[in-house]
């Protein structure tokens, strides 16, 4: 699962959320289903605050990547 | 030496001719700019020149504040102001008060007739649209390197969503040049392993966002394999770019939203899924407690003995009913067999028949009224002639044979006067 990119962790945790409130009444089924609901909560949520703040890149004319920062005074 | 007159003396004179002649107050002039200065008090000055001449020129900042372009250099411009002189270098110059863009009209017809050839060609299908991720870890930003459009799109991306990594492509947005570096960045871009793309720039004249209604920018627009959201001037410029990209921003600030998602409303979602999980599971398991509850409470687990119980009486009650039926059925039928036993008519079967006989004699009266022959036995007679019965006097005249049918027997008569 941590293979799947955070939009698809997105899109099934929130299939899966909507699957449980349409009354799927099978009490093993929605345990399953809550448990892995739960482990991608947890994912996303990490995803999301592991990821530190991102660089700011350029592509000079020779074709190298470098940090970009915003002159101060514009 | 009177003769003689100081450069002031004839400067002022020429000046005087100038500033009192209707032509030169009046002075509608074309061209282009050259030597374009704008000063820091907002005054504009630069020269009007074509093939074979040039004017010089000046705007005054109260007139240049009202122009709807950026006047630069090279620009093709149409003037109105007046010509005068300007003393202290006794040169002549035009005071402009108004400019306009010259050659606009051709900018717009170039932009419709290309517009409807791309549409045409099927550039601007929405089944064509790449679908713009929701969560983009590199995003890709083509536009120049310094002015308010970078700013706006990384100060809006580190606000909503610093986790994004961005890199620049740097390339002109304006001028003959810029479509040529435009194209060669976006395909520059697509070697790059990126989610979405920006292209834009702020805002400017039509002609300054001219670079975005080229050809060639919009068939680089349409090849990419990154999804590109367009962002060119604000909000009420349309450009070719825009009608082929993926989707249209209003400004570079406007794609920027666009391309990321608010981190903390992520965050929102992320705990509103929490929340529903733990309500919707809660539910769930006291639903099911509850019922597992319900059912160990019930009657039947509670008196096993009431099951058989409950049939016993079922059985009994079913016969008492059948007996009920069987009885009420015997009766039924007992009173209806005496009923008909004692019956009037099964007892007095004379009555009957003189009932018969007197309602047969009535019949017979009644008949007997209706005969039409009834009525001679009392006096009344027949008349006809020639087998016709005769009702009216003027079917007779003198000498006529009638015949009359009396009671018993007929009379042949002749008539000898027929009365009024």
């Amino acid at each position: 699962m941590e293979k799947k990119k955070f939009e698809e962790l997105m899109d099934d945790l929130e299939k899966i959320v909507k699957e449980l409130e349409n009354g799927d009444v099978d009490l093993e089924a929605s345990i399953e289903k809550y448990t892995k609901a739960m482990n991608l909560v947890k994912i996303c949520g990490d995803k999301l605050n592991s990821a530190s703040e991102s660089v700011n890149k350029i592509l000079k004319e020779n074709g190298s990547l470098e940090d970009f920062q915003l002159e101060d005074n514009q | 030496m009177n003769e003689y007159q100081t450069v002031g003396e004839f400067t002022r004179y020429l000046k005087l001719m100038f500033d009192t002649s209707t032509k030169m107050r009046h002075v509608l002039l074309k061209g282009e700019i050259s030597n374009f200065k704008g000063h820091s008090t907002g005054h504009l000055y630069f020269s009007l020149k074509d093939e074979t001449s040039k004017i010089n020129a000046i705007m005054f900042s109260s007139n240049a504040r009202k122009l709807k372009f950026m006047p630069q250099e090279g620009t093709k411009v149409l003037v109105s102001g007046r010509v005068s002189i300007y003393e202290a270098t006794g040169s002549y110059q035009i005071y402009v008060e108004d400019m306009l863009e010259d050659g606009i009209g051709n900018l717009h017809i170039e932009f419709e007739k290309l517009k409807k050839k791309l549409f045409n060609e099927g550039l601007f299908d929405p089944k064509h649209k790449k679908k713009i991720p929701k969560y983009p870890k590199r995003i890709g930003v083509i536009t120049a390197q310094t002015g308010a459009a970078i700013r706006d799109i990384l100060s809006t991306i580190k606000r909503r969503y610093p986790i994004c990594e961005t890199i620049l492509f740097p390339c002109l947005v304006q001028g003959e040049l810029a479509k040529d570096d435009i194209v060669k960045q976006i395909k520059e871009a697509n070697k790059y392993e990126l989610d979405v793309l920006i292209v834009g720039r702020g805002g400017g004249s039509i002609e300054d966002l001219w670079a975005f209604n080229e050809e060639i920018v919009a068939n680089a627009i349409y090849e990419s394999t990154i999804p590109i959201i367009s962002a060119v001037g604000h909000e009420i410029d349309f450009t070719i770019a825009d009608f082929v990209a993926d989707l249209r921003a209003p400004t570079p600030t406007g794609a920027a939203e666009m391309a990321v998602p608010n981190m903390s409303d992520l965050t929102n979602l992320i705990n509103n899924f929490q929340i529903r999980l733990n309500k919707q599971i809660t539910n769930n398991i006291v639903f099911h407690q509850s019922r597992l509850k319900s059912i160990k409470e019930s009657y039947v687990l509670q008196n096993p003995l009431a099951v058989y119980e409950i049939k016993e009486q079922r059985l009994s009650n079913m016969i008492n009913e059948l007996n009920t039926y069987i009885t009420h059925k015997i009766s039924f039928s007992e009173n209806r067999y005496s009923h008909i036993k004692e019956s009037y008519i099964l007892n007095n079967p004379d009555e009957l028949i003189t009932k018969k006989k007197n309602d047969f004699t009535l019949l017979i009266n009644k008949l007997e009224l209706l005969n039409p022959l009834s009525i001679l036995s009392k006096g009344y007679s027949v008349v006809s002639k020639e087998s016709k019965i005769i009702k009216d006097n003027t079917e007779l005249k003198k000498g006529d044979i009638i015949n009359i049918r009396l009671n018993k027997g007929t009379v042949d008569a002749k008539i000898e006067k027929v009365g009024s």
